[in-house]
């Protein structure tokens, strides 16, 4: 019951989205080909837009 | 409740994100992309806007990841080899990934009066959404489509490049 009724902080969503968004770092910088690399550009626009909604 | 969804959610996109990195074909790339992109539209609903978890799933988990695949697929691209990265990657981007990433996890926890989030946060309808979209920010909303359009203009030009007739060529070559 107490764990139905708990709310979650904003800063976990925060870090979330700092999570995907170094992961999308990684991603670029180990990876050759193009259109992955692009893949990971699109995982960063994603996390922004998590804290940007966060924020709101 | 929210907390459950939450972790659940978080847990699928982390997941999704890793796999991202660790497949070497770009279309199992691309599938685990598709997985990231839902389970944000699942945080966007948990966070009270449904109307941007909707154009999420159409957008990015319908229309882009078509894009993806379709590109992918004509390109015919192949598995990749793994290089790690460049030397200049090794040596200065993974520290200052993990730094950066740091910096910012330390940031985030220590700030204070972030609040909490709850289901029961109002839900951001799309009248409200185009109310504000249409009336106080119209001029932004316009300059956007211009630049939208600017964005086409240059895709067709970098499309037509190399593939016309050589006296257009000749042409643009001597307007430079």
């Amino acid at each position: 019951m107490n764990l139905l009724s708990q709310e979650v902080p904003i800063s976990w969503y925060l870090l979330l989205s700092a999570i995907l968004c170094s992961r999308g770092v990684v991603g670029f910088l180990i990876k050759r080909n193009l259109i992955t690399m692009f893949m990971s550009i699109e995982l960063m626009l994603n996390a922004v837009n998590l804290s940007f909604v966060t924020f709101a | 409740m929210h907390l459950i969804l939450f972790v659940l959610f978080a847990g699928i996109c982390l997941a999704g994100a890793i796999n991202l990195l660790l497949q070497s074909h770009p279309i199992n790339s691309a599938l685990s992309l598709i997985v990231v992109m839902t389970s944000l539209a699942v945080l966007y609903l948990l966070l009270g806007a449904e109307f941007l978890a909707a154009a999420q799933i159409i957008v990015y988990s319908g229309a882009i990841m078509v894009l993806f695949t379709f590109v992918v697929m004509l390109l015919n691209a192949g598995r990749e080899e793994r290089t790690m990265g460049s030397g200049v990657a090794r040596v200065v981007g993974f520290p200052a990934v993990v730094v950066i990433l740091a910096v910012i996890a330390t940031v985030i926890l220590h700030a204070q009066g972030l609040g909490v989030a709850s289901l029961s946060d109002p839900i951001t309808t799309t009248e409200d959404l185009s109310k504000v979209l249409f009336h106080e920010l119209l001029l932004p909303f316009e300059v956007t489509s211009v630049l939208i359009l600017i964005a086409i203009l240059g895709a067709v030009a970098l499309a037509r490049h190399g593939h016309g007739d050589p006296e257009a060529q000749g042409e643009r070559t001597a307007g430079k």
